[in-house]
């Protein structure tokens, strides 16, 4: 009886933490998106005068649009395959393979972390610059790709360490070919981990704004880097907004995908806690 | 618990020395992006051109030091990540510790909002900002609607970062204390609740000893990111003084001069060190385990 009385109680203490969190982070997006559909919002009107697509179509038309989307994309899908291509047999060896200073080079990826990351932006563009990779696309590929390294080593390696190891051996035994043990074994137990770093290194790419602004501008521009100076340039409101809705697409792709990783506890210790 | 010098055995067939090549590339990324250019910023800052040649001086720092603009900008960046890292322990400790004790769907749903902002492009962020709190924004329309007056907007002030990268941080800073509240056992609250302690004594005595780490490790990875921070700062904040990222950014490309930039980066270096060895420290740690 006191257990269904406790069960109850209505907790009020969730509803005040969920009334104030919805009105400081849902609220503020819910703003952006009214004003993409929006074609005339005058102050001091509280709702807008007229709604519409008029915008995404104004929006769409402009080519530095389209040009700043394929960039972002272009960049995002290189530095990804890159790093997926250099990162997933490394985090295989650091599971499965000894060699000598495994552990010291394990922990190696933990260096840029010890940093603030635009100071050490900063001093990779000091040396870019006596490398002529200011501007290049691939100056920016680069920047980008040290920051994917962590998360594409890290994750990977719980994701094979995690695999049960006594039916890879199992399966060895009955005569399956190494080949074999990997792609009937070993990835469907360790993919959709893999598939979730995958997926944030894409996203973590497609946003990078600090390297792309600081190593690719003027000559890269990617779609955050327009949106800066839609921000600062721009008068009318909706390209803003409009364009805020399509950066976010990868995001809730994202978000939809990755959240069980986000969720678990592993992530967080991953970053410390 | 294991020594952080380990990530876990291997059973190997034998030592394989063809590991090293598999991961020479990305080591090798490691010490050309991010050792050398620290090693290099160093060098390059210390070992200067003097009209007797190159030589040891350290008259970039010592401008630094002197320069009125520099420290005020330094002492911004200072003040922001202080107030950001308080007032990020005072919004995510309680989300925290709600979420730690309570199971309900309101709770799950309070934990998602929490966790949301991580999904969310610190770029749009600043638009979304500026449309609410800026000139003319919703807060604006809705005071006046009710015939309240005009708020000063926190936009272009040094309040504006600070609003923007709190909300930022929250998530990582939930998750992290979150993660900390796990070495909390249901038992040692029941046992301190069973011998008559309140809320508070709860907290300082049972909760707060156990989570110390975690609120060190939470607070030293917000002001690593938040000690230069780039976007947020050079949107929503003042344009002078500014914060170290837009100030490092304008003297690299804008004002091209690149040493005084490096010399920025490596002051901001100085500061975060023992902040960044902490938290490094606490990674591994928490790997190796």
């Amino acid at each position: 009886m006191a257990a269904t009385l406790i069960h109850r109680k209505i907790d009020w203490t969730g509803i005040a933490f969920a009334a104030v969190l919805t009105l400081v982070i849902v609220f503020p997006l819910l703003v952006v998106g009214t004003w993409a559909f929006t074609n005339v919002w005058r102050y001091p009107s509280v709702i807008p005068q007229e709604f519409g697509l008029r915008f995404w179509n104004q929006t769409l038309a402009r080519a530095d649009v389209w040009s700043s989307i394929s960039m972002s994309l272009t960049l995002a899908f290189t530095v990804t395959a890159l790093s997926a291509a250099i990162c997933l047999p490394a985090a295989y060896a650091f599971a499965r393979l000894d060699f000598p200073g495994r552990n010291l080079l394990f922990f190696s990826f933990l260096a840029g972390h010890a940093f603030p990351k635009f100071g050490l932006l900063v001093a990779i563009a000091g040396i870019f610059l006596q490398l002529n990779l200011i501007g290049t696309f691939w100056g920016v590929v680069l920047i980008q790709l040290v920051g994917t390294l962590l998360f594409m080593i890290w994750i990977p390696v719980a994701a094979f360490q995690s695999v049960d190891r006594r039916m890879e051996e199992a399966a060895r035994d009955v005569g399956a070919s190494p080949f074999r043990v990997f792609w009937s074994i070993t990835l469907p137990q360790a993919g959709p981990t893999i598939a979730a770093a995958i997926l944030l290194s894409f996203v973590g790419t497609f946003y990078e704004t600090e390297g792309a602004w600081l190593i690719g501008a003027p000559q890269v521009r990617t779609l955050p880097v327009l949106m800066i100076s839609f921000i600062n340039n721009q008068p009318v409101i909706q390209y803003g907004a409009v364009l805020s809705v399509l950066l976010w697409v990868p995001s809730f792709i994202a978000l939809l995908f990755a959240r069980r990783v986000v969720n678990s506890g592993s992530f967080a210790r991953g970053f410390g806690g | 618990m294991t020594a952080p010098d380990q990530i876990g055995s291997v059973t190997p067939i034998r030592r394989r020395p063809y590991g090293l090549l598999l991961v020479a590339t990305p080591v090798l990324l490691v010490l050309w992006l991010i050792i050398w250019p620290i090693i290099s910023a160093i060098i390059t800052t210390l070992w200067v051109k003097t009209p007797e040649g190159n030589a040891f001086s350290v008259e970039t720092y010592r401008f630094f030091f002197s320069d009125g603009y520099s420290l005020s900008n330094l002492s911004m960046t200072l003040w922001t990540t202080g107030v950001c890292a308080i007032l990020l322990l005072l919004v995510c400790l309680p989300i925290a510790l709600y979420l730690r004790f309570s199971d309900t769907k309101v709770a799950a749903y309070v934990q998602g909002l929490a966790i949301f902002p991580m999904f969310v492009p610190s770029i749009i962020l600043s638009f979304a900002f500026i449309r609410v709190l800026g000139p003319n924004g919703t807060v604006d329309l809705l005071f006046n609607a009710v015939g309240l007056p005009h708020i000063r907007s926190p936009y272009l002030t040094p309040w504006g970062p600070v609003i923007g990268l709190v909300w930022d941080n929250i998530p990582l800073t939930v998750l992290i204390l979150l993660s900390g509240l796990g070495n909390v056992s249901n038992q040692a609250v029941e046992a301190a609740r069973d011998v008559g302690a309140g809320r508070i004594a709860l907290l300082w005595h049972i909760i707060l000893p156990r989570l110390s780490n975690s609120i060190l490790v939470a607070i030293s990875f917000a002001v690593l990111g938040i000690f230069s921070a780039f976007t947020l700062p050079y949107i929503l904040g003042p344009a002078a003084p500014e914060m170290m990222g837009p100030f490092m950014q304008r003297t690299f490309r804008d004002l091209y001069d690149p040493q005084t930039a490096i010399t920025q980066a490596v002051v901001t270096f100085g500061f975060c060190i023992v902040f960044g060895l902490f938290y490094v420290r606490s990674v591994a740690k928490n790997r190796a385990a």
